[in-house]
């Protein structure tokens, strides 16, 4: 602040106008290769089979794929909130812990997020079967007597999905959490807040950032997951993703498969700007 | 160790063949131990006979090929596809006609020939049951769909394509050889008694692992698959009854560079004896009439065309015209 | 007091077993794919009924397995580097500017990762088609660009706003030119985003299969297309082997790494 003052202000301003410069190479890949070969698939939707708006009468008038519409977002949105109640704690020991240990766990979550993604998804496809590893475990154990139903259904998903996504939620937390000034917390003790407050009121907002871009990340991508949940969710979790495999590759419907697509990413992106509106309020400046 | 030395012959070759010059042609398939015998018996028997290099490309995806044909940059010369694909694709425009003047199409099973497409190897749906694990196999179809006599999970082809609609309408009943047209109201009311212990499975690879684990103790598996389970070691149990035949195509998609090569490739892999070797490695059925004499008693007693007394052939071309409809029916069954 | 790691108290037991769990969780898969890689069952049946050699003997009977985790490797590299640069200056610009549609512009770089891949994939297929970029490195490599950048928009972005531009500042007073300032001050400072950036770019690229299978030609397959091609076809413990092999080479190189870090303390 005190040195804004002294720089000149209308240089300051120039300065800050020409940054946009710094976003034209993303802008030039992204409106080259992903705008205008996009759109032109896009336009399929309304050109195929015949011009008009059959496709999106087809897909919104049917509550099957309405409920597909639903489950993805159900299933991105469990997975998102389960890795970061997970992720969160994870992230905050490593943050403080020696570096020793830390670096130990950092190794085990490279390694998790290395080896090949659909390797690890058919692990646990095996892992999770009725005649799997973890209920014969949990069989011989006594826990249960008859095998738990663990995988073609939302909770082999969400493990499966919360596995891949568990990374994404603690490698920048970490970061935003090591940032944080351990005296501030301090001085919070020292003005008589317990615990409790302290972490409701002075941890959790300043590592909110770093939640929001984890979480940002983890849900856009699961809305877009193909290959996990259709390997360990069963079909009737079927995801949008998957029903748009099928259109695009099995039916080669490119024109349902647009229409889904679009409306896919039309709906996320009312969402992201509510969510810009009420729950990032320092964003949107 | 005789398959690891030809697995090591063919690696090697592929990493050697490098760049696909003009006047090479590219088959594509759906990767794995299948091409890798495809490879051998099809195209590396062709190359040195025919003085023109095969690359190997795959795997296969129809939203590619449409694209290629679309924007007329064919870079696939013959692709290996399913056979009520190849009938509509062949029907949309996306394909050459073949050139039956080159490829003799006198000795292939026409069960598997259209003005488009020729048969590249059948294989049948059969009930497989892993014995090991169950104390009574389902020997028909109406077992399989019974789930008082036959409790537990069961496992079918996950994607829209013959085989599973056949097997609901005969379970309901439906005699063979009225089958056709599919009363798809009928079969899926069939299928909704079984849908909540239906384990679906998207590859064949898959399909096996599920028998072996006994995760689904039977369902409908293709034959060959069976087969080769059975060699691992695994007690599988493949019931005939009603076996209902399909099979894959090869193809040559519109706009190809290469036509003419494409034409005597398919030829020589449909020939008899590049038939019988494919066959012989991999388990699926020959669609040349003249492979089985050609090929080790034993193992043509697995093959589908001696199982022809309750046999059921699917309509491909009945499917052809139908597979958008079937299908989009099919994805938002699964789906419900 | 909460950030203090002696003075956790009641929490430290908690957080460390969380923790404990979680790395169980994450290294199981990982243990049993190792433990898979040494059985004989071709149907991943465990416990195997004995243990075998035989599919790394497959594995390095197939070159092919080299050569595609070696392309793997190459395009994956060179798609880090790229989403990095392209990245932390997106996100300077998202950050540090005030020009109109900022919040649009962000939203849209958003998007390839909340599209479908399959239908990125047909699009810029045909297009590559056209512009003669099927089947090349290049096209390969834009095609995976556009999935990475936003991990590297997302996490730089995310590490930009922790940081204090006034330092930037400074340094830019003391008579250092701004680009200096950024690359000697700003990048260390968010060296945690970059990093986080880096292997999120990374592994798009390294893991994708729906693009890379379009992308692909003869001489240009990745090891997630040879891998699922072959799970789908054979579902061969091959995989489990190629992954062990991936996963014991990582291992050494950290190993390395930590040996290095103490040789050089010391």
């Amino acid at each position: 602040m005190v040195l804004s003052a002294t720089t000149d202000g209308g240089e300051r301003k120039i300065r800050r106008n020409g940054s946009f410069g710094y976003v034209v190479p993303a802008l030039l890949l992204i409106a080259f290769f992903f705008i205008i070969p996009v759109l032109m698939l896009l336009m399929r939707s309304v050109l195929e089979p015949t011009p008009g708006l059959q496709n999106y009468r087809e897909l919104l008038g049917s509550t099957t794929y309405l409920r597909v519409f639903l489950n993805t977002f159900t299933v991105a949105g469990l997975v998102t909130v389960v890795a970061v109640v997970i992720g969160f704690p994870v992230a905050w020991l490593l943050a403080i812990m020696p570096d020793k240990w830390s670096r130990l766990v950092m190794a085990i979550i490279v390694l998790s997020m290395w080896t090949n993604l659909l390797a690890r998804t058919y692990a646990w496809m095996v892992l999770l079967q009725r005649t799997g590893v973890v209920n014969k475990m949990l069989i011989n154990l006594g826990i249960i007597d008859k095998p738990l139903a663990l995988v073609n259904n939302l909770v082999g998903v969400t493990i499966g999905m919360t596995y891949i996504m568990l990374p994404f939620v603690i490698l920048p937390l970490i970061g935003i959490l090591k940032s944080i000034d351990p005296a501030i917390l301090r001085a919070a003790a020292l003005c008589g807040a317990n615990k409790r407050q302290c972490f409701t009121r002075v941890l959790l907002p300043l590592s909110l950032p770093g939640i929001a871009s984890g979480a940002l990340m983890v849900f856009v991508m699961s809305l877009g997951y193909y290959v996990t949940p259709a390997l360990l969710g069963g079909t009737s979790n079927m995801m949008l993703a998957e029903l748009v495999a099928q259109f695009v590759q099995s039916l080669v419907n490119w024109g349902m498969g647009g229409a889904a697509a679009l409306v896919l990413l039309l709906v996320t992106m009312v969402l992201y700007a509510i969510q810009l509106k009420f729950l990032n309020p320092n964003r949107a400046r | 160790m005789k398959k690891q030395t030809i697995i090591a012959v063919l690696a090697a070759t592929v990493a050697f063949a490098g760049q696909a010059s003009a006047a090479d042609m590219v088959f594509t398939s759906w990767g794995g131990t299948t091409q890798d015998a495809q490879k051998q018996h099809w195209a590396d028997t062709f190359s040195t006979e025919g003085g023109v290099n095969v690359t190997q490309d795959g795997p296969t995806d129809y939203g590619k090929l449409k694209a290629m044909v679309e924007s007329k940059n064919v870079a696939w010369d013959v692709v290996d596809v399913e056979g009520d694909y190849a009938v509509q694709a062949g029907n949309a425009g996306l394909l050459e006609k073949l050139d039956f003047s080159v490829i003799d199409k006198t000795k292939l099973d026409p069960r598997f020939v259209t003005d488009y497409s020729v048969g590249s190897f059948y294989y049948s749906f059969v009930i497989g049951c892993n014995k090991d694990a169950v104390d009574a196999c389902p020997k028909s179809w109406a077992d399989l769909f019974d789930l008082a006599k036959f409790p537990g999970k069961r496992t079918f082809y996950k994607w829209s394509a013959p085989g599973v609609i056949e097997a609901a309408l005969l379970a309901d009943g439906v005699a063979a050889d009225k089958l056709y047209p599919l009363d798809l109201d009928r079969a899926f009311k069939k299928l909704d008694t079984i849908k909540s212990e239906i384990v679906w499975w998207d590859s064949g690879a898959q399909s096996q692992q599920l028998l072996a684990s006994a995760e689904a103790p039977f369902g409908s598996f293709w034959n060959g698959r069976l087969t080769a389970l059975a060699q691992t070691g695994v007690t599988v149990e493949t019931s005939w009854t009603n076996n209902i035949t399909a099979a894959d195509a090869l193809v040559v998609p519109k706009g190809t560079k290469n036509k003419e090569a494409a034409m005597k490739f398919i030829a020589n892999a449909t020939s008899d004896k590049a038939q019988a070797e494919f066959a012989t490695m991999t388990g699926y059925a020959p669609i040349n009439t003249g492979s089985p004499k050609l090929m080790d008693e034993d193992l043509r007693k697995t093959l589908p065309d001696q199982k022809a007394e309750t046999q059921v052939n699917a309509d491909m071309s009945y499917w052809a015209a139908h597979r958008d409809e079937i299908g989009t029916r099919w994805y938002a069954w699964q789906a419900k | 007091m909460l950030l203090d790691f002696d003075k956790l108290g009641g929490l430290k037991p908690f957080l460390i077993g969380l923790t404990a769990l979680v790395c169980l969780f994450l290294i199981l898969p990982i243990v049993f794919i190792a433990a898979l890689s040494f059985g004989s069952s071709q149907w991943l049946i465990f416990p195997p009924p004995s243990w075998t050699f035989k599919w790394y003997q497959m594995l390095f009977a197939d070159p092919r397995w080299l050569w595609s985790a070696l392309t793997s490797l190459k395009i994956a590299a060179i798609v880090t580097v790229l989403s990095v640069i392209l990245g932390f200056l997106a996100a300077l610009g998202l950050n540090r500017g005030s020009f109109v549609g900022r919040e649009a512009l962000r939203a849209l770089f958003l998007t390839p990762m909340i599209l479908p891949v399959v239908v990125l994939a047909v699009a810029l297929y045909a297009l590559f088609l056209q512009l003669g970029l099927a089947g090349t490195t290049v096209g390969f490599i834009i095609a995976h660009l556009l999935i990475a950048l936003p991990f590297s928009i997302i996490s730089i972005g995310n590490a930009l706003e922790g940081f204090d531009k006034s330092i930037e500042d400074a340094a830019i007073l003391c008579g250092a030119s701004p680009w200096e300032a950024r690359i000697r001050v700003t990048v260390p400072a968010v060296s945690h985003g970059i990093f986080a950036a880096a292997i999120f770019s990374f592994l798009a690229s390294w893991d994708e299969v729906v693009l890379a299978i379009f992308m692909a030609s003869p001489t240009l397959q990745t090891l997630p297309v040879k891998i699922w091609a072959t799970l789908r076809q054979d579902l061969t413990p091959v995989i489990a082997a190629a992954s062990t092999i991936l996963i014991a080479f990582t291992i050494l190189l950290m190993v390395l790494a930590a040996l290095f870090r103490k040789g050089r303390k010391a």
